[in-house]
C-alpha cells in the first residue's frame, strides 16, 4: 500500500492542488488560489521526473505506471499550467475566479487517471471526473451561449458515458473481472467483447472528439471561455486517447478493433478539415482542426502491437500537439476570435505573427517543426503495421490541412491593419513557451524514444 | 578540421538570426549583412569545391546523431552531382542579394527569408539523410511561399497559395517513398548512402516507391503535365524569387530524380525508363512550343525552363535505360551539366527581365523595340544569355545538351526527336530579341537608364561563368564525371 501511494504521489499532488485552490477561493483569495494550483502542478511535474523509466502497476494491476501514464503527466501537467495562465488573463476579477483554477486541476486529475487506466472502473472514473469538471468550466461565463454550450456538452457527455458503462458490463461478464488485461483470455465470447469495445469507443471517442462523437466540440469551444477551450482541446483529449491506447494494447487481435479505429481516423481527419474549411470563427475553426488532429493519433493506435513505432509516435505527437495547439489558442486569446481580427497581424505585431505561422505550419506538419516529427512517426507506424492506405489518406489530409490553416495565415499578411491592443504578459509567456517547445521538441525526439521504450 | 559543409550550410541561417535579433536595423545594415553572409557562404562553397570529391560515394561527410533509435541522424556530404549545385546556389544567392540591395519595402523580413531559403537550398543538395532531405525540401517551399505572397506582383496571394498547395501535395508522396525505403531496409536507417549502396526495395514495392518519387519530382521540375503552377508562380513572383525558383528550386526535382529515383530504385527505373523518357520528350517539345506562343517576356523564359528541364529528364532516363556504362556516364554528365548551366543562364535571364520590368513596368514584348540603342549594356547582356539559352556552341548550354543527345543516340535514338525543341527555342529567342531590342527605338523609352553598378555586379559573374562553362566545360565536368563514371546501378 505504501509503495502504491508513493508511486501515485504526482496524482495526489495535483489533487491537493485542486483542493487547496478551492480552499483559497473559499477564503476569497483568488490570486493565492492560482498560485497554489500552479505550485501543486509544478511540484507534481517535478515528482514525475524521478519516475521516468518505471514500468509497473499499482493496486493489483488496476492502475498503470508505464511510459504512457508517465509521459501523460509530463505533457499534461505543463499544458495545464499554461492553460491556468491563459485562464488567469481571461477570468481575472470575475466572481468565483478561483473555482476555475480548482476545476482545471480536477479535470487534469481525471485525464491522468484515464491515461493510466488498467481497469474498466478507472476508465469510468477518469471519464466522469474530466466531464463533470469541464461541464462546469464551459458554463462559467454564465451567459446564454455558454449555458447552451454547457447544456449540449452535458447531455452528449452523459449519454456517451452511460453507453460506455453499459458496454463495460458486457466486458465484465465476458472476462469475469474488471481488469482490461484479462480481456485477452476471452475469445470464447467474442460478441460480448466486440459489443463492449464499441461502447468504449463511444465513451472515449466522445472525450477525444472523434467523428461521429464530435457534435459538442465546436459549440463547447465557442461558448465557453477561450482558455477552457484551449484546455479542452489538449488535456482531456490526450487523456482519452491515451486511455484508448491502454485498452487497445490488451485487446485480443481478432477483435477487429484496428479496422474500426482506422475508419474513425479517416472520418475524423477528413470531416474535421472539411468542416474547418468553411468556418469564419477562428475558435470554431480550431475546434474542427482539433477533431482532425485526433484522427492522426489513431494512426498510432491501429499500429499497436504491430509496430515498435506505435507507442513513441503517439506520445511524441501528444507532446507536439499540446505545444502547438496551446500556442495557437494563446495567440487567439491575444488577437481575437474572428478571421477579420487577424487582418494585418503579421505587419502590426511581427513576432506574434511569426509565432502563429509556426504553430499553424506545425499543425499542418511542415518540417522541421514538432508536428512534422510527430506525424512522420505516426505515418511510419501505420505503414509498418500494413495500414499503408491509411497513411496515404492521412497524407492527403495534410494538404487539406494546409488549405485550412492558410485561411488564417493569408489575411495576416494583407495590407490593411486592424489596431491590436497589447495582450496580457501572461499570454505572451504562454505563447513564448509553446513556441519554444514547438520549435525545439523535434530535436529532442531521441529522448522520447529512449524513455518510452525503456 | 573545420566542418566546412555544415558551416556553409548554416551560415545563412545564422545571418537570418542576426538580422532578426538586431533591434530596428536600417535597410542598409540589413542588406550588408545579407551580402556579407552570402559572400562568406560562397567562400565556404568554394572551399568545398577545392576540397573536391573522390570517385565513388560521398566526400566531406559530416554526421551527428539525432534519433539513433530509428536510425535518423544529421548527415551531410557531397559528390560530383551535388557539389556543382551547391556552388551554383551559393553564386546565385549572392547575385540575388546584390540585386535586391535597393529594396526598401520591409527589407528585414525579406533578407531573412532569402537567407533561410539559401540554407534550405544548400541543405537539400548536401543532405545525406532521408528525413533531413525532406526537411530542407519543405522549408524551401514555405520560404518561397512567403516571398511570393509578400513581395510579388498584383495577383500574388492567389499565385502563392496555388504554388504552396500544389507543391505540398506534390512533395507528400516523397514522404511515403522515404518511409517505404526506410521500412524496407534490412537494418532500418534513414542513411541515404545505405539506400544507394543496397537499394532496399524490389519488385512491386520498388515500382510504387518510384511512382511516388516521380510524382514529387515531376511537380518540382516541373514536367508536363504537372507544370501548371510554374508560369503562374513566375509571373507573380518578385525577380529574386523567380531567379531562385528557376535557377535553384527546379533543380531540387532533377537532383531528386538522380539521387532518389535513379540511385535508390535503379531496377524499377530501368523498367519504367521509357515512360520517363517520353515525359521528358513531351516536356522538351511542349515547353518550346509554349514559349514560342508567349508575348510576356517572363512567361517566355519560364516556359523555356520547362524545355530545358525536359532535356535533363531525357538525360536521366537515358542513363537509366543505357546498358553500356560509358553511354550512361555521358548522359548523366550531360544532365548534371545541363542543371548547372540552366541555373546560370536562366538566373541571368530572369534578372534581366526583372531589370526591364523595373524600368518599363511592363513585360509585353510588343511594347518595346530598339532597346539595344537606348540600353546597350542591358541589351547585349540579354542577347548573350538568350544565345546561351538557345544552345549556341561556346556558351553554357551547348556542352550539356550535346552530351545528352550523344547519350540518347547511343541508346534510344528515337528520342532525338526532341532536338526539334532546340530549333523552336532558337526561333523563340530570336523573335524576342527582334521585338524587344532591335528595330526603331520608341520615343517613350528614350530616358530608360542602362545597367547600374549594382545590376552589373549581380549579373557579371553569371555571364562570365556562362562563357567559361561553354568554352571550357571541363572545370565543372571533371567533378561531375568523377562521380557519374563511378556510379554503380
Amino acid at each position: 500500500m505504501g509503495r502504491d501511494l508513493a508511486l501515485l504521489i504526482p496524482e495526489i499532488a495535483v489533487l491537493l492542488a485542486a483542493v487547496s485552490a478551492l480552499i483559497a477561493e473559499i477564503l476569497r483569495r483568488p490570486r493565492a488560489s492560482l498560485a497554489l494550483a500552479m505550485l501543486g502542478l509544478f511540484v507534481a511535474t517535478g515528482l514525475t521526473i524521478r519516475l521516468v523509466g518505471t514500468d509497473t502497476t499499482v493496486f493489483g494491476g488496476s492502475f498503470r505506471i508505464d511510459a504512457l501514464s508517465i509521459w501523460a503527466k509530463l505533457i499534461l501537467l505543463p499544458a495545464t499550467m499554461l492553460s491556468l495562465l491563459l485562464a488567469s488573463a481571461e477570468v481575472r476579477g470575475t466572481v468565483r475566479e478561483g473555482t476555475v483554477y480548482s476545476l482545471l486541476c480536477l479535470a487534469t486529475v481525471g485525464a491522468l487517471i484515464l491515461a493510466g487506466a488498467g481497469d474498466m472502473m478507472f476508465l469510468v472514473l477518469g471519464l466522469l471526473l474530466t466531464s463533470l469538471a469541464t461541464f462546469a468550466l464551459v458554463a462559467y461565463p454564465d451567459d446564454d451561449p455558454a449555458t447552451e454550450a454547457a447544456m449540449k456538452y452535458f447531455v452528449f457527455g452523459s449519454v456517451a458515458g452511460a453507453v460506455m458503462i453499459f458496454g463495460l458490463t458486457y466486458w465484465f461478464g465476458a472476462a469475469g473481472s474488471t481488469m482490461i488485461a484479462d480481456l485477452e483470455g476471452t475469445e470464447a465470447i467474442p460478441l460480448a467483447v466486440i459489443f463492449g469495445l464499441v461502447a468504449v469507443i463511444v465513451g472515449l471517442g466522445y472525450k477525444a472528439s472523434l467523428v461521429p462523437f464530435h457534435f459538442w466540440v465546436p459549440d463547447a469551444y465557442e461558448g465557453g471561455p477561450l482558455s477552457v477551450a484551449a484546455f479542452l482541446s489538449v488535456v482531456p483529449k490526450v487523456g482519452a486517447l491515451f486511455a484508448l491506447t491502454q485498452v487497445f494494447r490488451d485487446l485480443p487481435s481478432e477483435s477487429g478493433g484496428p479496422a474500426v479505429i482506422a475508419g474513425l481516423a479517416v472520418l475524423s481527419m477528413t470531416y474535421g478539415y472539411l468542416a474547418a474549411l468553411v468556418q469564419d470563427n477562428v475558435v470554431r475553426l480550431l475546434a474542427y482542426s482539433s477533431i482532425a488532429q485526433s484522427g492522426y493519433f489513431l494512426l498510432g493506435i491501429v499500429a499497436l502491437g504491430e509496430s515498435s513505432f506505435a507507442l513513441p509516435s503517439i506520445i511524441f505527437f501528444a507532446a507536439a500537439y499540446a505545444a502547438m495547439n496551446l500556442g495557437a489558442f494563446a495567440v487567439i486569446a491575444a488577437v481575437g476570435r474572428t478571421l477579420n481580427d487577424f487582418n494585418g497581424l503579421g505587419r502590426a505585431q511581427p513576432l506574434v505573427g511569426v509565432a502563429m505561422v509556426l504553430f499553424l505550419l506545425s499543425l499542418v506538419g511542415i518540417p522541421p517543426l514538432a508536428g512534422f516529427v510527430g506525424k512522420f512517426l505516426l505515418f511510419a507506424a501505420a505503414i509498418h503495421a500494413q495500414f499503408t492506405w491509411l497513411a496515404v489518406v492521412a497524407i492527403l489530409n495534410s494538404v487539406l490541412a494546409l488549405a485550412v490553416y492558410m485561411r488564417i495565415i493569408v489575411p495576416m499578411y494583407r495590407q490593411e491593419e486592424v489596431p491590436h491592443d497589447a495582450a496580457s504578459i501572461w499570454i505572451d509567456i504562454v505563447t513564448l513557451t509553446a513556441l519554444l517547445a514547438t520549435v525545439t521538441i523535434g530535436l529532442a525526439a531521441q529522448f522520447f524514444f529512449v524513455k518510452s521504450m525503456a | 578540421m573545420l566542418p566546412i559543409v555544415s558551416l556553409t550550410l548554416f551560415l545563412p541561417l545564422a545571418g537570418a538570426a542576426l538580422i532578426l535579433a538586431l533591434p530596428g536595423p536600417t535597410a542598409r545594415t540589413v542588406h550588408s549583412i545579407g551580402i556579407g553572409t552570402a559572400s562568406l557562404t560562397l567562400v565556404g562553397a568554394l572551399a568545398m569545391w577545392l576540397e573536391g570529391v573522390s570517385g565513388a560515394g560521398f566526400s566531406q561527410v559530416e554526421e551527428l546523431e539525432w534519433i539513433p533509435a530509428i536510425g535518423a541522424a544529421y548527415r551531410v556530404g557531397v559528390d560530383g552531382i551535388s557539389l556543382p549545385l551547391v556552388l551554383l546556389s551559393a553564386m546565385l544567392f549572392l547575385g540575388a542579394f546584390i540585386y535586391a540591395s535597393s529594396l526598401r519595402e520591409r527589407p528585414r523580413a525579406y533578407v531573412a527569408l532569402v537567407l533561410l531559403l539559401e540554407t534550405a537550398a544548400i541543405g537539400t543538395f548536401a543532405a545525406l539523410d532521408g528525413i533531413l532531405f525532406y526537411v530542407f525540401f519543405e522549408v524551401s517551399l514555405v520560404s518561397m511561399y512567403f516571398m511570393i505572397a509578400g513581395w510579388g506582383h498584383e495577383d500574388r496571394q492567389r499565385a502563392a497559395l496555388m504554388f504552396f498547395i500544389y507543391t505540398l501535395l506534390g512533395s507528400l508522396p516523397l514522404l511515403l517513398a522515404i518511409l517505404g525505403l526506410y521500412l524496407g531496409s534490412p537494418d532500418p536507417s534513414f542513411d541515404m548512402r545505405a539506400w544507394i549502396a543496397n537499394p532496399p526495395l524490389e519488385g512491386a514495392a520498388a515500382m510504387w516507391a518510384l511512382v511516388a518519387m516521380l510524382v514529387t519530382f515531376a511537380v518540382k521540375i516541373p514536367a508536363v503535365p504537372l507544370h501548371t503552377w510554374l508560369p503562374a508562380a513566375h509571373v507573380q513572383a518578385p525577380t529574386v524569387g523567380s531567379v531562385i525558383l528557376a535557377g535553384i528550386m527546379l533543380k531540387f526535382g532533377t537532383y531528386g530524380l538522380v539521387r532518389f529515383a535513379l540511385q535508390m530504385t535503379p531496377e524499377a527505373f530501368h523498367e519504367a525508363g521509357v515512360v520517363v523518357l517520353v515525359f521528358g520528350v513531351i516536356g522538351a517539345l511542349y515547353g518550346a512550343f509554349a514559349a514560342l506562343a508567349q508575348t510576356d517576356l517572363k512567361r517566355l523564359v519560364a516556359y523555356t525552363s520547362i524545355n530545358h528541364m525536359g532535356y535533363v529528364i531525357i538525360g536521366v532516363a537515358v542513363a537509366a535505360l543505357a546498358l553500356d556504362p560509358s553511354v550512361r556516364a555521358t548522359a548523366l554528365d550531360g544532365a548534371v551539366l545541363q542543371m548547372f548551366s540552366h541555373g546560370l543562364v536562366t538566373g541571368a535571364l530572369f534578372f534581366l527581365v526583372g531589370m526591364i520590368q523595373e524600368r518599363a513596368h511592363t513585360r509585353e514584348m510588343g511594347e518595346f523595340g530598339g532597346l539595344l540603342k537606348t540600353v546597350p549594356l542591358l541589351g547585349w547582356s540579354f542577347m548573350l544569355a538568350a544565345f546561351a539559352s538557345l544552345g549556341l556552341p561556346g556558351l553554357a548550354h551547348f556542352p550539356g545538351e550535346f552530351q545528352i543527345f550523344l547519350g540518347t543516340l547511343g541508346s534510344v535514338p528515337a528520342a532525338v526527336v526532341s532536338i526539334l525543341g532546340l530549333a523552336i527555342i532558337a526561333g523563340t529567342f530570336l523573335k524576342a530579341i527582334r521585338e524587344t531590342f532591335l528595330g526603331e527605338p520608341q520615343s517613350r523609352w528614350h530616358s530608360m537608364p542602362d545597367l547600374s553598378l549594382r545590376e552589373v555586379l549581380a549579373l557579371a559573374p553569371l555571364l562570365v561563368l556562362t562563357v567559361a562553362t561553354g568554352v571550357a566545360p571541363s572545370w565543372v565536368l571533371d567533378t561531375i564525371h568523377r562521380t557519374a563514371s563511378a556510379l554503380v546501378l
